[in-house]
């Protein structure tokens, strides 16, 4: 009850543990003496009155070691003698040390970098936010179970009408040009509802956040926003001066009003934001039109909901979809079947968390099955070690220590290789988990690349350096507390039952890592033959020597007409330069992230089941367009400059690709059929071949094509595309040069070329298919190590038998043939363990493959093969030196 | 000539009482203490009053510091804390009870 100031009492008296023996050794003198005296007084003799008193007393040896044991000192001094040993053995047998040390901090390194992503991106989705469990991710959910973000106004009706929920709050992340009037740059910001930051429970590190006042709907009333530490501190050097200054969003002055705390990064989990201004400025940012924010249809928003205390998310989210089903009804135009969902942030579709959980999940497990083979291979090299040091023990048990000592000097020594390990494992953590950059998708947004190693992190490696020295220090602890004092004291008994006994164990150890290093060799192959059969996949369009470069005309302020003429003129420019070929434009780059923009559509002559859905994914582009993706035309013409809105009455045209014409046209001809959408009829005037759209694994999907000059979407920005007979980066640099020359205050980001932005689209594929093989090789590697020592023992064990053998005639190639044997037994029971452990454990990642199914034979044989081969290589040497065993010598040295 | 043995765990309370009677006292003035009220019927084997010191340090229920002796001898004196004089009350009712509980016992048996 009153524990802490008793632990204190213990701890303070540690450090004067001899005047605690002093003292304590003159009291009870002290005692006897004058009981001593007493007896004296009272007519004993010298002696006998001194006899009388140390009677009386008791034993005062055992009295003070009594005594000190109250303080529980001895347990510490027992562990400082075991660790002092421990580390002297370790120092004495450095190979074993080494390759101990190693082997764990393979391990725990792997582990803690993995664990260090998960830990940035899967448990830590809002940093900065106060209680961020509580927060939640509100999606749209369209009729074909798709995600989806949310309009402004089913915002606003959900906000309304929840009650489980506390607040709510709308963002949207934006690439903002902002600077003063000089200098303008593109940063990401985020338009954000007022309460945003109580929502998120975030403080303000200078100024306020939106007032009361400031949260209104109404448009375009309220010009301030809040910057990022980052911000604040690069571009007004942290001063006070900052809040009040003038901040040009767009061309607009907004009044910076304060800045976030320093860890705080936005309400999209990994991605970075510096800006953050109200959702009701939406019109003036994006150049005058906010219709966006009166139309239900226009689901450009990210929600954000705490949940009300005592509520959980289940129950919210009941809650989200009755609500959803009322909006269903009510506004039917725009939301029939359309529901909602409320998710916790590790699983919302927004941000590096969604698509990162799959790989890292089968990373973890990966680097789990690593960890295990490191056990069992320390645990054999301890074994190994264990046996010839028996002789230590044995003369440690016969001086009478208890096994329980022994046990407690194997698992002391386990412990500081673990320690060891770690340290060494926080080390190669350290520098590899800044690498998790190279993973992360590219989205355009700056990411949150930089995962730490902290408290969680590091909490995380000792709990996993203690269950290493435990996993791997018990067996071959139990083993030195069962040696047999008789047998082993005699010389030579090598035979013992204890050392078969070690061998069984040694065995059973090699083979739990074979079948391990097989299910994670297993795995990786399945991912690697995933990720070849997904990049082999045609997309349909040619993504060589084309660069792309995203230009936000909104952040710019343009209209239909300057969009119009600068994309106009950055072709003209760009066509001169040498090498390119075309130049076009569309708001949409296929197996990219995002993007995916529908309309409803009726199309003549069509008749939709009664659930079908006809919201039918679309994209703008430009003249051009299918020519430089290189899409075949199949039928009728691409988009001309005539295709606008110049014509009385206009003509809307549209293109759609082969899986529309299957789907929707009895007919088979789609030329000149009409089609609804936006209010109007589209005449089809060209088909084009289907290309993917989404991901490089969906099949046909129904899809469309309206001209920018009659579909005009500022919104989203447009990407521009050249294609170059030269190189790529020149065609980007020309590019970014032109558009700086037209207009210095249109932002130019994402250049890169269509082939990178599309491996982004595999990117899965490939972090699981390269993490997997190198862990994968890791673990067959160590699982061979582990096969090596055993086999190298084995051999050393029995050179006496060998000998024998090969006095009574046997010949080197028989005495390769029993070793080899031995090693071969090994690695196939593991073999045929892991495969079938492994054929069932694959199953779980089937969803994660690419039409590799999850017992593809090809691997297995592969497995097989190569297992084999190491397990024959790390046989070899052993069977060589058995080979090579003197007769005489193995003989006579028994 | 037979000595009983002092119950186990009753130790304690009867350095507590010993404390609580007398203030401050020193090791061998305890046992010396402890010997008289119980007529030397329960005899403590005197050493082990300084283990059971040292635990009841820890515990916090005494605390100790050194003095001179009447002869002028160095002793270590022991007293009671706040946390030792509930603790002594805590023991003694506990105590109660249970004598309460095996005379209750005796008498009906």
């Amino acid at each position: 009850m009153n524990w802490p100031s008793e632990f204190w009492r213990r701890i303070t008296n540690l450090f004067r543990r001899e005047r605690f023996d002093r003292e304590l050794e003159e009291e009870m003198r002290m005692h006897r003496e004058i009981r001593e005296r007493e007896q004296r007084e009272a007519g004993a003799c010298g002696d006998e009155a001194r006899y009388a008193a140390r009677q009386r007393f008791g034993n005062e040896l055992k009295l003070r070691e009594e005594s000190r044991d109250m303080w529980g000192w001895n347990w510490l001094e027992n562990l400082s003698r075991d660790v002092r040993f421990g580390l002297r053995m370790l120092g004495k047998n450095t190979g074993v040390t080494a390759v101990a040390v190693l082997t764990i901090a393979i391990g725990i390194g792997a582990s803690t970098t993995v664990f260090s992503w998960v830990s940035t991106v899967l448990l830590n989705p809002l940093p900065g936010a106060s209680n961020p469990e509580r927060v939640a991710a509100l999606e749209m959910v369209a009729p074909d179970g798709d995600w989806k973000s949310t309009s402004y106004l089913d915002f606003r009706d959900f906000r309304d009408n929840s009650k489980l929920i506390e607040s709510m709050t709308v963002a949207r992340s934006m690439a903002f040009a902002a600077g003063n009037e000089t200098n303008i740059e593109r940063i990401w910001g985020e338009l954000v509802s007022g309460n945003y930051f109580d929502v998120l429970g975030v403080q303000p590190a200078a100024g306020r956040f939106f007032s009361i006042a400031e949260r209104d709907d109404a448009p375009n009333a309220h010009p301030v926003a809040v910057i990022s530490h980052a911000y604040w501190m690069s571009r007004y050097h942290s001063d006070a001066s900052a809040i009040g200054a003038t901040l040009h969003i767009n061309r607009h002055p907004f009044t910076i009003i304060g800045v976030a705390p320093e860890n705080f990064h936005g309400s999209m989990p990994g991605e970075v934001f510096e800006i953050w201004a109200p959702a009701t400025m939406l019109g003036q940012v994006n150049s005058g039109s906010d219709w966006m924010l009166q139309d239900r249809k226009t689901r450009m928003f990210r929600v954000l909901a705490r949940l009300a205390p005592g509520a959980n998310i289940e129950q919210a989210r009941a809650e989200v979809q009755s609500i959803a089903r009322r909006m269903a009804v009510a506004d039917a135009a725009t939301n029939e079947g359309m529901s909602a969902t409320l998710l916790p942030m590790w699983k919302a579709h927004d941000g590096i968390q969604s698509p990162m959980l799959g790989p890292l999940s089968v990373l973890m497990a990966v680097c789990g099955v690593l960890l295990l083979i490191v056990c069992a291979n320390v645990a054999n090299l301890l074994l190994a070690r264990a046996t010839s040091r028996q002789k230590e023990f044995s003369v440690r048990l016969a001086l009478g220590a208890p096994r329980s000592r022994l046990v407690r000097q194997v698992l002391t020594e386990m412990l500081l290789l673990a320690i060891g390990g770690a340290a060494l494992g926080l080390l190669i953590a350290s520098w590899l988990s800044d690498s998790l950059r190279w993973l992360v998708p590219v989205t355009g947004i700056p990411s949150l690349i930089r995962p730490p190693i902290d408290v969680r992190v590091l909490l995380f490696t000792v709990a996993l350096t203690f269950g290493v020295a435990i996993l791997a220090g018990v067996m071959p602890a139990l083993h030195a507390g069962r040696e047999n004092v008789n047998e082993m004291l005699k010389d030579r008994s090598r035979s013992g039952s204890s050392s078969t006994r070690s061998r069984r164990l040694r065995g059973l150890l090699v083979i739990c890592e074979v079948s391990l290093a097989v299910i994670a060799f297993a795995g990786a192959g399945l991912f690697v033959k995933s990720f070849h059969v997904a990049s082999a996949i045609r997309p349909g369009f040619d993504p060589k020597n084309v660069a792309i470069a995203h230009v936000s005309f909104s952040s710019a302020g343009f209209n239909l007409q300057q969009a119009d003429s600068f994309s106009r003129r950055v072709q003209e420019q760009l066509q001169r330069e040498p090498g390119v070929t075309a130049v076009s434009y569309s708001d949409f780059v296929p197996l990219s992230i995002g993007g995916d923009s529908w309309e409803d559509l009726q199309i003549q002559g069509y008749v939709p089941g009664p659930s079908e859905s006809m919201k039918i994914y679309r994209t703008v582009v430009a003249p051009g367009y299918f020519d430089l993706m290189k899409i075949p035309m199949l039928a009728g013409r691409d988009f001309d400059l005539q295709d606008d809105k110049s014509r009385n009455p206009i003509q809307p045209v549209m293109i759609v690709n082969q899986e529309f014409v299957r789907r929707f046209v009895p007919t088979g001809v789609g030329i000149g059929r009409k089609v609804h959408g936006w209010g109007a009829w589209f005449t089809i005037v060209g088909v084009v071949q289907d290309i993917k759209y989404f991901h490089i694994t969906e099949s046909p999907i129904p899809y469309f094509y309206v001209p920018a000059r009659q579909i005009y979407r500022p919104e989203d920005g447009m990407t521009f595309y050249v294609r170059t007979r030269g190189s790529v980066e020149q065609a980007i640099v020309a590019f970014r040069r032109e558009a700086q020359a037209i207009d210095p205050a249109v932002p130019v980001f994402n250049t890169i070329s269509l082939n990178e932005s599309i491996a982004g689209s595999l990117f899965g594929q490939k972090i699981a298919a390269s993490l997997l093989s190198v862990l994968a090789s890791s673990a067959l590697l160590l699982a061979a190590i582990g096969l090596y020592s055993v086999m190298a023992y084995s051999v050393a064990q029995r050179s006496n038998e060998i000998g024998i053998r090969m006095v009574l005639g046997a010949k080197p190639a028989d005495i390769v043939r029993i070793v080899a044997r031995e090693g071969l037994s090994f690695a196939l029971t593991g073999l045929a363990v892991g495969s079938v452990v492994a054929i069932a454990l694959t199953r779980l990642v089937s969803g994660m493959l690419v039409n590799v199914s999850p017992s593809d034979p090809s691997i297995y044989a592969t497995v097989v093969a190569f297992t084999i081969l190491i397990a024959l290589a790390a046989t070899a040497i052993p069977a060589w030196r058995a080979m090579r065993v003197d007769p005489m010598v193995a003989i006579r040295f028994e | 000539m037979h000595k009983d043995e002092i119950p186990p765990g009753t130790l304690h309370m009867l350095i507590l009482r010993s404390l609580a009677r007398n203030g401050k006292m020193h090791g061998f003035e305890i046992a010396k203490f402890i010997e008289r009220v119980s007529s030397d019927v329960l005899r403590v084997e005197e050493g082990s009053l300084y283990p059971a010191l040292q635990r009841m340090l820890i515990k916090g229920w005494v605390a100790a510091e050194w003095g001179a002796t009447a002869e002028n001898r160095r002793a270590r004196y022991y007293h009671l804390t706040p946390l030792g004089k509930k603790q002594l009350e805590v023991e003694v009712s506990d105590f109660e009870r249970v004598m309460g509980a095996v005379a209750r016992v005796i008498e009906t048996a």
